[in-house]
């Protein structure tokens, strides 16, 4: 496929350019500086520098193996969980280096919040799947954590869907409206950045569309990175991509641009179909 | 859209507790993890406490003595160590084919719809509780035996010159030989199992190479599935040895109780956990209770060993699956 | 062509043997259980519900002795089911791979299979010997730390099932581990540990060795933990080992009532097992 065909695979209507957005300029909300990342003594990821900017949505882009989901892990330092992994670097938001030791990882976790793969439902009715979080860190009275739960529920486009049955299990929705429910669980506890780790992966093509628009609605109120291996994906949805292969950064640019005027060959190969 | 309910936030002081509570429960569930290995280890301090009397008394002779005499205070572990060994080898000679008979037929013979029923009905031999093997070998089987089953082998096998004296006695119905058989019952189950899980390990490609070739299913049994499996069955059959080691009410019930050694399987003995069943709670003396511990505490040896011998094996069979 | 025949003889021999054996196993299951409900179905009458152990020569029941039974199980199932469930706990997520948990698991799994006479011992040196008399509590001692090890096996084999994204998905809220472990991992491992409560249960219901010189038994009706305590596997032994035809009879009964209740509870376990799979 040629730089032009894929021009031409672009949507019709352009992505709104950043400027026109109703906010100012876009503010820098993060800032991963010089990150490495270690499994063991393997280094998956070298060196990587880039900003993710507020109330834009950046897309991690690259064939499988080549960092990107280990990349997004790093931000809310889920790795933790796991012995033997481990980064070195500095991941800066708002000034302060959430990589740094000491740094309270609940606290971290409750400011940044993560949609994986497969939808995650917790083995509870709805209603406390969207409430758990909120219970962590707050004592609601009763009506006021329903208006919470309420208000997450709408935010992820699931407020009508599950209204009347939020005493079910979570686990008796379809694929679509987990992922939503999850969606919906992370930004019930108000967090400022949202990491999506390819949400719509394992959904059918109209529940992806779906969760299409809900990010594109989000957008305005966080800063929002999300992991893809759908290009089109990536081209329609973001403002920001970051194209990696192999653990490095290759290019990072405003999204209309990676995808007309590549700066890297390898880029301007990947996006255009000759490896992946 | 409806607006969110901004309010604030209460972090720190959360967090904390959040802190506290991974503390406190690690620290829990460490203690009580602890507490199975105190367990163990409790059991060996109390049992090498309790059979110190007996055996500083004897010594090693303790264990290949072979007298019993409360009076005298004399005490001897041979005829039930003997006991043990032979009713579980006798277990283990009619159990092991059965199991793996039973194991053949569940995985590679039966249809389909047969195997979940079929296997649930073999394990629940396993879940009936050996006091009611005892009384169901005590007024059931032994009478049977003593009637049809016992006259037939000393009228056939017990004539044979030589191995003859193994079938030889009057027909008691309990006995050695009764008290086997049970037991083979009690843990063809547990090999069974056992068996079958390992067979079922094995894939399906191995096999259907080897059925390719035109081999018939026993071949592929006996050539393909048991090498392929042959670790994790040795680990079943000790798994199934040392539950036939330490088993004590069905044996109690038709052994006869006899601390004595006869050469004829058909003849009543007595077993180590036959033994403490039985005289324990009448026993005077304390050279007496301390050589019933000390049993004890020869049971509990042979069947750890048996025990950590099994797990050992069925470890390295996870290993080698990768498990 | 001859060695042909060979092979197809042998492999039709062996394969009926395999059905043989398998009969061979059926057959005893359906012995055991045909002449126990043929011997015992006499005893279950309504006295047997309602009267005390008998001397012998005379009419009664089992009430001390189903009430000593239940209530030592209880208590055996409220100490072991906590201290097994901490213990897998423990396995699963804070041991992942330590030399530590690789020890307990193997030791566990040695208890698990250890001979329950000497489980009995060990708990009359410790509480028998120490309190100077025999108890109900020994007996539910000794039942509970038979009943320990089967619970932590099935609970840290359930934790285990329970997908890393779901532990991910509540870390990533914010969550401390320990609300992580109990309010997500348990909640999806549930079915799974209740079907390993019920075979513990099982198991201990009717085990007479741990017994014999820990509760002991008793005549009467007694209430109190503190002194020996009538329960079915004791009397049941007891009863079948006289020469008492009545004392038989109940003894029969006895093993009837326990061989159900076992029954019912692996069955049932089953069932559950099965179904929260079917449901998944």
């Amino acid at each position: 496929m040629s730089l032009a065909t894929a021009r031409r695979a672009m949507p019709l209507a352009p992505p709104t350019p950043p400027e026109t957005h109703a906010d100012s300029a876009p503010r820098l909300k993060v800032l991963i500086r010089d990150v490495d990342f270690y499994y063991g003594t393997f280094k998956a990821l070298k060196n990587i520098t880039m900003p993710l900017h507020d109330k834009r949505v950046t897309a991690f882009i690259g064939p499988s193996g080549c960092g990107k989901s280990t990349l997004l892990r790093v931000l809310n330092r889920i790795y933790e969980l796991y012995p033997g992994q481990r980064a070195a670097g500095a991941v800066i938001v708002d000034g302060e280096d959430i990589l740094a030791p000491g740094v309270d990882l609940n606290l971290l976790r409750a400011r940044i919040g993560m949609v994986f793969q497969k939808p995650t439902p917790f083995p509870m009715s709805i209603y406390d799947n969207i409430a758990f979080g909120i219970r962590l860190y707050e004592r609601l009275p009763h009506h006021e954590l329903d208006d919470r739960v309420e208000s997450a529920l709408r935010r992820a486009a699931l407020w009508d869907e599950v209204k009347d049955k939020l005493r079910q299990s979570g686990l008796g929705l379809s694929g679509g409206q987990q992922q939503r429910l999850c969606i919906a669980r992370a930004v019930a506890v108000q967090p400022e950045i949202l990491l999506l780790d390819e949400p719509a992966s394992a959904l059918d093509p109209i529940s992806t569309q779906r969760i299409e628009e809900l990010i594109a609605e989000l957008k305005a109120d966080y800063c929002i990175a999300i992991v893809t291996h759908n290009m089109q994906q990536a081209a329609r949805s973001s403002d920001y991509t970051a194209f990696m292969y192999l653990g490095e950064l290759i290019e990072f640019d405003e999204t209309e641009r990676i995808f007309t005027h590549p700066k890297e060959k390898h880029t301007e190969d990947y996006i255009t179909g000759r490896f992946g | 859209m409806p607006a969110d309910v901004a309010l604030p936030r209460v972090a720190a002081a959360k967090s904390g507790a959040g802190a506290l509570g991974d503390l406190i429960f690690r620290n829990l569930t460490f203690l009580f993890a602890l507490l199975v290995l105190l367990i163990l280890g409790g059991v060996i301090v109390a049992l090498v406490d309790g059979s110190l009397p007996a055996l500083r008394t004897f010594g090693l002779s303790f264990l290949y003595t072979d007298v019993w005499n409360p009076v005298t205070e004399k005490f001897g572990a041979l005829a039930p160590i003997y006991g043990t060994l032979v009713t579980s080898a006798i277990a283990m000679v009619i159990g092991i084919p059965v199991a793996f008979g039973v194991a053949m037929f569940i995985t590679e013979i039966c249809p389909l719809w047969l195997k979940r029923p079929l296997a649930t009905m073999i394990e629940l031999l396993a879940a009936i509780p050996s006091i009611i093997y005892g009384i169901w070998g005590l007024f059931v089987f032994a009478p049977f035996v003593q009637q049809y089953i016992e006259p037939a082998i000393i009228d056939t096998v017990g004539q044979i010159p030589g191995i003859g004296a193994l079938f030889a006695g009057p027909p008691l119905g309990i006995g050695v030989l009764t008290a086997g058989f049970i037991l083979a019952i009690m843990v063809l189950p547990f090999i069974s199992s056992i068996m079958r899980d390992v067979f079922e390990t094995v894939p399906p490609m191995l096999k259907e190479s080897a059925y390719g070739l035109g081999a018939t299913r026993t071949e592929v049994v006996l050539q393909v599935v048991l090498p392929y499996t042959r670790i994790g069955v040795v680990g079943g059959i000790m798994l199934g040895l040392g539950r036939a080691l330490g088993e004590t009410m069905a044996v109690t019930f038709v052994i006869g109780n006899a601390h004595r050694i006869s050469t004829s399987i058909l003849q009543p003995g007595t077993t180590i956990s036959a033994s403490l069943a039985n005289e324990f709670t009448e026993a005077v003396g304390d050279l007496y209770l301390s050589s019933l511990v000390a049993l004890g505490l020869i049971l509990f040896v042979i069947t750890f060993i048996v025990l950590a011998f099994a797990k050992l094996m069925l470890l390295q069979l996870q290993k080698r699956a990768g498990g | 062509m001859a060695i042909y025949t060979t092979r197809r003889l042998i492999n039709s021999l062996v394969i009926a043997l395999a059905v043989a054996a398998t009969g061979f196993g059926l057959l005893w299951l359906v012995l055991v259980l045909w002449t126990l409900l043929w011997n015992g179905i006499a005893a279950i009458t309504p006295a047997l519900f309602t009267q005390m152990t008998p001397p012998p020569g005379s009419a009664g029941g089992l009430l001390n002795a189903i009430f000593g039974s239940v209530v030592m199980t209880l208590a055996a199932t409220l100490i072991g089911t906590p201290t097994g469930i901490l213990a897998g706990t423990f396995l699963a997520e804070y041991s992942r791979g330590s030399r530590f948990g690789e020890v307990v698991r193997f030791i566990n799994d040695i208890l698990l299979s250890a001979p329950s006479i000497i489980v009995g011992l060990f708990v009359y040196e410790l509480m028998v010997v120490r309190m100077g008399h025999f108890s109900a509590w020994a007996g539910a001692v000794a039942l509970a730390i038979i009943v320990v090890p089967v619970v932590v096996r099935t609970t840290e084999d359930m934790l285990t099932l329970v997908p890393n994204a779901l532990r991910e998905a509540a870390s990533a809220l914010g969550s401390p581990k320990w609300k992580v472990i109990v309010m997500v991992s348990y909640r999806a491992a549930v079915q799974g540990m209740v079907t390993g409560v019920m075979l513990a249960i099982a198991r201990i219901a009717g085990e007479t060795a741990p017994l014999l010189f820990t509760a002991l038994n008793n005549q009467f009706w007694s209430t109190n933990l503190n002194a020996p305590m009538a329960n079915l596997p004791v009397v049941i032994f007891q009863f079948a080992m006289s020469p008492y035809a009545d004392w038989q009879v109940l003894a029969w009964g006895g093993a009837l009532l326990i061989t159900i209740t076992v029954l019912f509870l692996n069955i049932g376990a089953r069932a559950l097992a099965s179904w929260s799979t079917f449901k998944q």
